[in-house]
């Protein structure tokens, strides 16, 4: 067998391996070499006798095969029904098999069980709710991923994807030094409309420690000018920390166990650091389910939290609505019919529901919800990393359909997606079916119609 | 004055006219020339491809590409690097209001050039709708340099400057602009033209200005120029002031054509506006699209 440079068993560590991987174009050759990459099937099955504990075991006998499941899930629905997109026939034909076989499986189904690990699941735990057993396929179906990466059958833009946070503690290649650059970049850019706007870094003891998403460091860093100019107005006491301001983890989504622990504990090192009071986290969805909901595990905690209380962005708006530290104009509010996208990772995985129909209760004249919604929304379409995996395109377009269905069906252009991933997946949606929507993250809704103080109003004119 | 000029590119024809100033600026103040082109915009979240910001197509964000994408540029100014060989290139994908903001201030740049069109009612994608929209917009609102903005090719003469049009509404941000003109119009010995004017166009109730109040407007319009400009110019005679009334961009046109205006200087100082609105522009914007001179837009005082 002829060594495989990119596509294989170790994890990228190293910036020469990352560099490597980014010249391959769209992952042709690492696709290619993967059509090579043998299954070490004593350490597969090692892998399963260390890590896949009772409750998986007991979950993949206990199935009945009763389909329960099936419309349940967004690609079922999405694919006329297909049976092979059922989610127990999906975990049962790669997780199942592997367990079945003691890890005696080859290449081509290897491939299989990736291209279902990642292409045709989005890990939403949808399905999870809906088996009478209770049996959680979105969990196992992480699990596999796990598994999966261990052997080195991870999508091309994954295993990069893990290459950043191992090197970089950040999706993306964003270091210190830019990161902070960036802060102070747009507090010199907001200072004339906002005058005396700080943002400030490594502040010891503050109330709050505020961690992003590396794309607003990287493309949009006007988000966290405009989460700046929130927090002033609201007069919170707050700081970003220059090392472990990274909240998300495309490692989780990898199913790089190590690279996504790598990445929280710098979350959590910041946190010592700082001492803040507490932690709010972005407009983001499965960085609060790394950080905040399996991170506490991942890195050991004994109480299952993470070391200070941590608020995801909505719970912290919601908060600082109903304490009056941010008070709405009500002349401001939104008139047009408005509908909100619960994001899985911290609405069903995280139970902040009654967040969003707080905050909408303030800012919507005319809110309307999706059917189903709440715990029982659909995914986007796009999560668990299917939004930036380029072989899997076509599947997720498909699947941006059950969404679509949804917003159409409530009569609203204006669709509200406090998370980065559903906001990808919902403008692609417009760009793909061109049903005329429009699409937003709160900070800049609220910043359109808060009551701004007049320390924080420009001097002039 | 100008020791550093960075000149953002679509690398295409539209960006012909900036080119030719550019280049020409450069080597008459012997500036450092940084030409900057912007070909892609990331592609969802952390997908290794980008938008094509030409074509539409999705391009992978490999160092061949963007290899490929610099030798192109440099082919598109092959003519002007002869006698340019200090000029550097930086090819970058991302947003590209983003990216030319970025880069001035890592860069310290002293003058930022672009070109500006007319926006065709053509096909975009939801993505190119939100951001090629408001590049000019979101550099000429926030960067602390001097932006100049070449619209038509009949603005691209660069030559001697003999008049200055200083375009004022008496905001903050054109006490920036003043400042600058002023000192613009200093060293190179040129007439200072001061000008306002009375917007009359209809207000939302449909009221229309009796003459008389236009002619108590003019006169106090020309009183707040001589308060507020003229007693900071020492020694400094070579100035005119007109007050004019009508809609500002077709007045400011119109007065630049007569008074053979070789730059228009004024402030862009509109706060954030909707990014659905963004493609109607401001009265700087029109003026760009629309004089025969070259604009340029200032709102802070930094490399003044």
């Amino acid at each position: 067998m002829t060594e495989n440079k990119l596509c294989n068993r170790i994890p990228v560590n190293t910036k020469e391996e990352l560099n490597g991987l980014l010249q391959d174009k769209s992952g042709k050759q690492y696709y290619e070499e993967m059509d090579n990459l043998e299954v070490d099937a004593k350490a597969l099955w090692r892998t399963i006798q260390t890590t896949c504990k009772s409750r998986i075991r007991t979950w993949l006998n206990i199935c009945a095969h009763c389909g329960m499941c099936a419309d349940s899930c967004l690609f079922y629905l999405a694919n006329d029904n297909d049976p092979e997109q059922v989610p127990s026939y999906k975990i049962q034909s790669t997780l199942g098999e592997i367990v079945k076989k003691k890890g005696k499986v080859d290449t081509t189904f290897m491939k299989r069980a990736m291209d279902t690990a990642w292409g045709k699941c989005t890990c939403c735990n949808r399905c999870g709710q809906y088996c009478p057993f209770g049996i959680d396929m979105g969990v196992m179906m992480s699990f596999l991923r796990g598994v999966l990466f261990s052997q080195g059958f991870v999508p091309w833009e994954m295993k990069i994807g893990s290459g950043m946070h191992r090197i970089f503690r950040a999706q993306m290649d964003v270091t210190t030094e830019d990161w902070v650059d960036t802060c102070e970049w747009m507090e010199e850019e907001s200072e004339d409309e906002w005058p005396g706007l700080k943002i400030p870094i490594d502040k010891k003891n503050a109330d709050i420690i505020y961690t992003i998403n590396a794309r607003e460091a990287k493309h949009y860093p006007e988000d966290i000018a405009e989460a700046a100019i929130l927090f002033s107005i609201a007069g919170e006491d707050w700081t970003v920390p220059s090392e472990g301001w990274e909240e998300t983890s495309i490692a989780m989504f990898a199913g790089d166990w190590e690279g996504a622990s790598m990445q929280v504990e710098s979350v959590y090192e910041a946190i010592d650091r700082i001492k803040p009071k507490r932690m709010v986290v972005t407009e983001c969805g499965h960085a609060y389910r790394a950080t905040v909901i399996e991170g506490p595990y991942w890195t050991g905690q004994k109480n299952g939290k993470t070391p200070v209380e941590t608020l995801h962005y909505v719970e912290w708006v919601a908060e600082a609505l109903r304490s009056g530290k941010l008070k709405i104009d009500p002349l401001k509010k939104i008139k047009e019919p408005v509908t909100y996208h619960d994001s899985c990772n911290y609405i069903r995985n995280g139970g902040l529901s009654d967040c969003g129909r707080e905050i909408m209760s303030y800012i919507a004249e005319d809110f309307r919800e999706m059917k189903p919604n709440r715990d029982h929304n659909f995914c986007c379409g796009g999560g668990g990393g299917l939004n930036g995996i380029g072989r899997y395109r076509k599947q997720r377009n498909t699947a941006l359909k059950v969404k679509r269905d949804q917003i159409l069906a409530t009569g609203a252009k204006l669709v509200i997606t406090p998370c980065h991933n559903c906001w990808d997946a919902i403008r692609d949606l417009e760009e793909v079916y061109k049903i005329g929507i429009r699409w937003s993250f709160l900070k800049p809704l609220l910043i359109s119609m808060v009551e701004v103080p007049e320390h924080l109003k420009p001097k002039d004119e | 004055m100008f020791k550093k000029i960075l000149f953002s590119t679509t690398g295409t024809s539209l960006c012909d006219a900036a080119a030719r100033v550019a280049f020409d600026m450069a080597n008459r103040y012997g500036a450092k020339l940084f030409i900057i082109h912007i070909f892609g915009i990331p592609d969802r979240s952390y997908s290794q491809a980008a938008i094509d910001i030409k074509t539409g197509e999705k391009v992978d964000l490999n160092s061949d590409h963007f290899q490929k994408v610099q030798e192109e540029i440099k082919q598109t100014y092959s003519e002007q690097i002869k006698h340019n060989k200090e000029c550097e290139f930086e090819i970058l994908a991302g947003i590209p209001g983003t990216e030319i903001l970025r880069t001035a201030r890592k860069k310290d740049i002293d003058l930022i050039i672009m070109g500006a069109r007319h926006s065709k009612k053509e096909k975009k994608s939801p993505q190119q709708k939100l951001i090629i929209g408001n590049t000019l917009q979101t550099v000429a609102r926030s960067a602390r340099c001097p932006v100049l903005i070449i619209g038509r090719t009949a603005a691209s003469f660069w030559g001697g400057i003999s008049n200055i049009l200083f375009g004022t509404d008496f905001s903050k941000a054109s006490d920036s602009a003043f400042l600058f003109a002023y000192k613009l119009a200093r060293t190179l010995k040129c007439t200072l033209n001061f000008f306002h004017v009375i917007n009359i166009s209809e207000d939302s109730s449909g009221n229309v200005m009796d003459q008389n109040e236009i002619d108590d407007r003019i006169r106090d319009a020309r009183a707040k120029i001589r308060e507020k400009y003229l007693s900071r110019m020492e020694e400094f005679e070579d100035y005119e002031i007109d007050v004019w009334e009508g809609i500002p961009y077709v007045e400011i046109v119109k007065y630049s054509r007569e008074k053979f205006a070789d730059l228009i200087i004024m402030a862009h100082h509109s706060k954030k506006i909707d990014l659905e609105e963004a493609n109607i522009g401001t009265t700087m914007e029109q003026i760009a699209l629309r004089s025969n001179c070259p604009v340029i837009s200032i709102n802070h005082t930094d490399k003044i």
